[in-house]
């Protein structure tokens, strides 16, 4: 078996007394779309911050490719291949929107003209192209969301990191995001997504899904598995999901 | 820049250059003391406008270049020029650990340690053999002011066109970048710390370049005036005036403020720093970006009338 694209082993993470990551491992495949589950404070966040380099782990190890990358700073980390985006938007907001995505087109392209153009590409498929001279601090939440995607695939990375991509969007946004996450597959691209709600999405886009509760992996397998696993609902939902479905609110089985 | 911007860039320099040597010594002065602050003004707006990292320290560059070259004059017997480029060396070479360092700090903990840079290097020259403490260092009289002038014109134009370079390459956008979100602009792959020692270097060389041109006009440096934050508090002034982070900032905010303080002083020796603070006061709040955004916004607008009216 070939090495997995990224494998998170062990890694604890504690602020002051409270332990947001207790000993999580993980592992991505090559093109392969991971939900990580679990309710505000689990400490998804935490684990994108540590994989994408802004922060350290207090122990354990993240390898990208079969090479340790824990140490690594994180513009090392996006050039290796690891793009993220944030769970609240950040634009640049005094650099227009074409310029948000040159930034980071840059670490691919030599020139500025070259970076410019590719940003423009990009900023079509997520449907942003016209407003491309705009400021970015003018977009809307939604059109924020879209900017975070761009900047984050300008990068060509070979994974993507994104967290909470579906908060705040409405229920047609998210089938949107949803259709292009599944597109990133057929590119060959991996994803981690962070999510707290909308599992409905969650069972239909993902290859596995992984679930934490406070800072503890808890499941992790396929959607079929997840949803059958006692302690996911118990943790997740307070209750046990009986077989035909009700009780929680999330559909949770309701793959189509 | 268009076409017809560059025509008129190129006539201001043409008169700048040929006008100083007919002259009086008072308008001569005064325009070199203008061009001196709008050189000081682009070299902070790097560091400062570009990349974000407000600074009331740059002057240290200023009075180490000053000190260099008086060094370099009494000792070596150097020529003044000389000893101006080899203060911008200085500068440099300690702009770049120095950078290291202090751009770890954020905000108003940066401001305040590149403060806390002046004030040293001021004690230092104040109580050092080489430096002639407090009475300072002499230079030879009779310096000419005009090759002065010359000098400082040109490190004012260089520091013209740095910014427009800044302003249309990729160094530029990184450091516009992580002036805007650190943290992002890494994890989009910015080499953060590079981007802006690099800027904090450009903004080092310009005021050493320039502290010893100075030295050799005023034919003295001594640790107060070489080292005094009056200088960057002017040149901050400038460019927040005329437009923080833009091309024409420094030119437009230098040449107003060093004018109508003149003005003023003149007419009204007593209240003119009162009447000129209330202008500025006054200005900011009508334009809270500065001129140069201002005026930018407004052509802008003519620009979408005129389109509008060609439809």
């Amino acid at each position: 078996m070939s090495t997995p694209l990224l494998e998170v082993e062990n890694i604890r993470r504690a602020f002051g007394g409270v332990h947001a990551l207790d000993g999580v491992s993980l592992r991505v495949n090559q093109g392969e779309i991971l939900c990580i589950i679990g309710p505000n404070g689990a400490g998804k966040t935490t684990l994108f911050n540590i994989i994408s380099g802004v922060m350290r782990p207090s122990s354990g190890d993240v390898r990208f490719q079969g090479q340790s990358i824990v140490r690594w700073p994180p513009q090392r980390i996006a050039e290796a291949g690891i793009a993220r985006t944030y769970q609240i938007a950040r634009p640049f907001a005094r650099l227009c929107v074409r310029d948000n995505v040159a930034v980071a087109a840059l670490a691919r392209e030599r020139t500025l003209e070259r970076a410019r153009r590719a940003a423009q590409d990009v900023l079509e498929s997520v449907g942003l192209a016209s407003l491309a001279d705009r400021p970015a601090g003018s977009l809307t939440l939604t059109q924020r969301k879209r900017l975070e995607v761009a900047r984050a695939l300008a990068l060509r990375p070979k994974l993507l990191l994104l967290d909470e991509v579906m908060a705040g969007l409405t229920p047609t946004e998210i089938d949107a995001m949803a259709v292009f996450i599944e597109q990133l597959r057929e590119r060959g691209i991996a994803a981690i997504g962070g999510v707290e709600h909308v599992m409905r999405v969650v069972m239909r886009i993902s290859d596995r899904i992984a679930v934490l509760d406070f800072g503890k992996k808890i499941a992790d397998g396929t959607p079929v598995e997840i949803a059958d696993d006692p302690r996911v609902g118990e943790a997740y939902f307070g209750t046990q999901i009986d077989e035909t479905g009700a009780g929680p609110s999330f559909p949770l089985k309701g793959r189509p | 820049m268009s076409g017809r911007a560059l025509v008129i860039s190129i006539i201001v320099v043409a008169v700048l250059a040929a006008v100083p040597p007919f002259l009086n010594g008072y308008a001569r002065s005064l325009l070199y003391i203008t061009v001196l602050y709008v050189a000081l003004a682009y070299a902070w707006n790097v560091i400062s406008g570009y990349a974000g990292y407000l600074s009331f320290g740059q002057v240290t560059f200023f009075g180490l270049g000053a000190y260099t070259t008086a060094i370099a004059v009494i000792r070596a017997h150097l020529p003044w020029w000389e000893g101006a480029l080899l203060g911008g060396l200085v500068s440099a070479a300690l702009a770049v650990p120095l950078g290291y360092l202090m751009l770890r700090l954020r905000g108003a903990f940066f401001a305040l340690g590149m403060l806390g840079m002046a004030q040293t290097l001021q004690v230092v020259a104040n109580s050092w053999q080489l430096t002639g403490g407090g009475s300072g260092l002499f230079l030879p009289p009779g310096s000419n002011a005009l090759p002065v002038y010359y000098w400082t014109l040109v490190i004012g134009l260089l520091g013209f066109a740095t910014t427009l370079f800044i302003d249309r390459s990729a160094f530029g956008l990184r450091l516009q970048a992580l002036r805007e979100d650190e943290q992002v602009a890494s994890t989009l792959g910015v080499h953060v710390t590079t981007t802006k020692v690099w800027a904090f270097v450009i903004s080092a060389i310009m005021p050493g370049l320039l502290g010893g041109g100075y030295a050799w006009y005023l034919t003295y440096v001594e640790p107060v005036s070489a080292f005094a934050t009056r200088i960057d508090l002017q040149a901050v002034a400038m460019t927040i005036l005329g437009g923080i982070g833009t091309l024409w900032g420094p030119l437009i905010g230098g040449v107003l403020m060093s004018q109508v303080s003149e003005i003023l002083a003149a007419q009204y020796p007593q209240a003119y720093l009162m009447i000129f603070g209330g202008l500025v006061v006054v200005l900011l709040v009508l334009l809270p970006r500065g001129i140069a955004p201002a005026i930018s916004a407004a052509l802008e607008r003519r620009r979408a009338r005129a389109a509008q009216v060609q439809r």
